[in-house]
């Protein structure tokens, strides 16, 4: 596979191949497309407001689950806690901005710091706990969490929700706009990606695929179970972080109710119908569980009158996807591609044959 | 009546000083004995045991007898409910390999069924709401069997080849499918359970007069009869030895006759079955019928699961048996952080035993 591909671009070396053919240019091509739809909105075209919201959450969104990618994907570790570290991230700038009025630079540079904490101490409890039960010891601390955010008021304002309207950049205030805030979230987003892919490829993510396949094994070849665990771990709680920091920022509004075992499960369901080792499978994979309903399903009247038909349907493409193809949407686009391919080479010989007369 | 302060001040003291123990007869006694591992066990053991019981006899000590005796007799329904949830799940983790977030949506579903069949007998028939209730739960149960041999059937069976995550998620989305199927068919009937009895039959235990539900009773008789049953069949019968079987190890189960196939779809449909009782014995406590009405036994029954450890039958029934009486009690010191003091508690208790408190090593071959 890799061989063959080596061998095409030398084939044809052109410069719009390079391009095209570049890894970032997916990450570029998709950023575009979303900066464009934010650019048609603000000349005048009717875009509605919630086509926008949807995808500017869908954007947060695969940000979370390309950090849960890194964890399930590559180092092979079922977190069920998701919901929680996101959680706590949109009341960390919502708490620090509205009582202290921290600016933001200084609010993400203490959300790094506590990503990094709490990464390590739940890696160091995947240490000792493996497999679903992690997944369950995950969704306890999930639901302590939970429990955190309910009940204490004093930061969390309890059940109401934490309202946030304004954000502080170098020492002033700002009022919201959605517009400049969806686009700093593509930035952001084209940057995480390029960041993940960066990490994929690395030393660090070939030892944590190892570590996944057989840890006995990478155990023997000098990968130090220990620091890739908690890497993982600190990688996902940083991006879980930093979704949660862009959620508030966008959003305004963060209340207990959205960071339950549901939310965990959704980021788990994108990730593997997606496909949890290739970026391009995490988007897809976001875009079907998250984005079809908040972007496309609810501009449909149908699914306004019956809310209940999206979930079934969501819950048959899961159940669908899984089933059939457990590699996930990635490999159903690389099989299909192949088979496409085939089916016109085949074509090509057939008429060729046609033509020509059949010589072999 | 008691001081919250100085309760919470010894809670603190007893885990704490249950840790520094640890720690200390670790670093310098174990670390220089041959077998370390064993003697730690052997020390986590008596450690848990000690913790155990002296923080029950500090609750003892500042709830007074007839308070902690009377919250055990509020908590009789609650650990039912759990009991029967937590051992359908334990079942299907043990054929499946898998954690069933589908188990209280089968049971709601089952519910769902129960309370439009008692609407119905109310309309057409003179029964009693006892005899109603009765025959709901069999049509509570039937559903959620036939629902759960239905899933194994089509689903389950077919994704033999899926990883354990996978078929998680597999189950997740069994939640969404049964969660919007239920509104579609059951929109807008207002759907109630009644309580089997709605008597307080007073009690006389250690010389206190306390109180419990008629309904607790009922539930008490149903759960345990139904447990001792499946117990019976896990321990005495082929099915039991299958299911025994399929758990250590499916393929050479298979190879040596066992009917997997057979065994699995049972244990989707007695786990449905289990769920379904639960849910009509849950259900009059939250008003109407909602979708909702498992979650909360849901979660704790993975929590009570891995407590107790998965590998055994009995293990998760005492974590069922711990959790909604450790949450009732610490509820009078506080009632907002019950919850998650008890989870805490079980974090810490897990990562003292991995395995859960009666979890098996099973050696694993590399």
């Amino acid at each position: 596979m890799m061989l063959y591909s080596v061998n095409r671009s030398l084939e044809r070396k052109t410069k719009l191949h390079q391009i095209l053919h570049h890894p970032y240019f997916g990450f570029f091509a998709l950023g575009f497309l979303l900066l464009f739809v934010q650019f048609l909105r603000i000349t005048g075209v009717n875009i509605p407001i919630t086509v926008l919201r949807g995808l500017g959450l869908t954007m947060i969104y695969i940000i979370i689950a390309l950090g849960f990618s890194i964890l399930l994907g590559y180092a092979g570790l079922a977190s069920l806690g998701t919901a929680g570290f996101v959680g706590i991230g949109t009341y960390l700038i919502g708490y620090l901005t509205n009582a202290k009025g921290y600016s933001i630079s200084m609010i993400l540079v203490i959300g790094f710091l506590g990503a990094i904490a709490i990464g390590t101490i739940v890696g160091f409890i995947s240490l000792r706990i493996e497999g679903l039960y992690l997944g369950i010891i995950t969704l306890g601390l999930s639901e302590i969490l939970n429990e955190v955010f309910k009940n204490a008021t004093a930061i969390t304002n309890g059940t109401n929700g934490l309202l946030m309207n304004r954000i502080v950049l170098f020492g002033q205030y700002y009022q919201f706009n959605s517009n400049t805030i969806f686009i700093a979230i593509v930035f952001i987003l084209i940057l995480v990606m390029v960041l993940t892919l960066n990490i994929m490829k690395s030393p660090t993510g070939r030892a944590m695929l190892a570590m996944r396949n057989s840890e006995s094994a990478a155990q023997a070849m000098g990968v130090s179970v220990l620091k890739y665990r908690l890497l993982a771990f600190i990688i996902a709680t940083v991006y879980a972080f930093l979704g949660g920091i862009l959620y508030m920022t966008y959003i305004g509004f963060s209340i207990p109710t959205t960071w339950n075992l549901a939310f965990s499960l959704f980021v788990l369901a994108a990730v593997i119908v997606g496909g949890s080792q290739s970026i391009a499978g995490v988007v897809l994979g976001t875009f079907m569980i998250f984005g079809l309903d908040l972007a496309v399903f609810q501009q449909i009247t149908f699914f306004q009158e019956n809310p209940d038909i999206t979930f079934i349907l969501n819950g048959v493409l899961i159940v669908v996807v899984v089933m059939f193809y457990p590699g996930g949407l990635a490999r159903l686009l690389i099989n299909l591609k192949f088979k496409i391919t085939n089916l016109v080479k085949k074509l090509m010989k057939k008429w060729k044959a046609y033509k020509y007369g059949e010589d072999d | 009546m008691f001081n919250e302060t100085k309760f919470w001040n010894t809670f603190i003291i007893i885990i704490a000083s249950l840790i520094v123990v640890y720690a200390i007869v670790d670093i310098f006694v174990l670390r220089k004995l041959p077998k370390r591992s064993k003697n730690q066990t052997t020390l986590i053991n008596g450690l848990l045991i000690l913790g155990f019981a002296s923080i029950m006899v500090l609750l003892i000590d500042s709830l007074g007898m007839f308070l902690f005796l009377q919250t055990i007799m509020d908590k009789v329904l609650g650990i039912c409910v759990l009991a029967l949830a937590t051992t359908g799940i334990v079942l299907i983790f043990k054929t499946s390999m898998t954690t069933n977030f589908a188990q209280g949506s089968m049971a709601t579903l089952g519910a769902f069924f129960a309370a439009r069949y008692i609407l119905y007998l109310t309309a057409t028939t003179t029964l009693t709401t006892i005899q109603k209730v009765f025959l709901a739960i069999l049509v509570s149960a039937l559903v959620a069997f036939i629902l759960g041999i239905l899933i194994d059937v089509f689903i389950i069976r077919k994704a033999k080849h899926v990883t354990s995550v996978g078929k998680q998620m597999i189950t997740m989305g069994l939640v969404l499918v049964i969660s919007g199927l239920i509104p579609v068919t059951f929109g807008g009937l207002p759907l109630e359970i009644p309580r089997l009895s709605y008597d307080i039959v007073p009690v006389t235990l250690f010389g206190q007069s306390l109180s419990i539900p008629q309904h607790s009773i009922y539930a008490l008789y149903l759960t345990v009869i139904v447990l001792v049953v499946l117990f019976a069949a896990l321990r005495f019968t082929k099915w039991g030895l299958g299911v025994r079987a399929t758990a250590s190890n499916e393929i050479v189960a298979k190879m040596m006759g066992v009917n997997t196939r057979i065994i699995t779809a049972m244990s989707w449909a007695i786990a449905g079955a289990l769920g379904g009782l639960a849910s009509v014995l849950a259900a009059p406590f939250g008003g109407q019928v909602t979708t909702g009405l498992m979650v909360s036994y849901q979660v704790n029954g993975f929590m009570a699961s891995i407590l107790g450890g998965f590998s055994s039958f009995g293990g998760p029934l005492v974590g069922a048996i711990l959790i909604p009486l450790l949450q009732g009690l610490l509820f009078y010191f506080s009632n907002l952080w019950q919850n998650a003091i008890v989870y805490l508690i079980i974090l810490l208790i897990v990562l003292a035993k991995p395995l859960g408190l009666f979890g098996k090593k099973i050696a694993k071959k590399v």
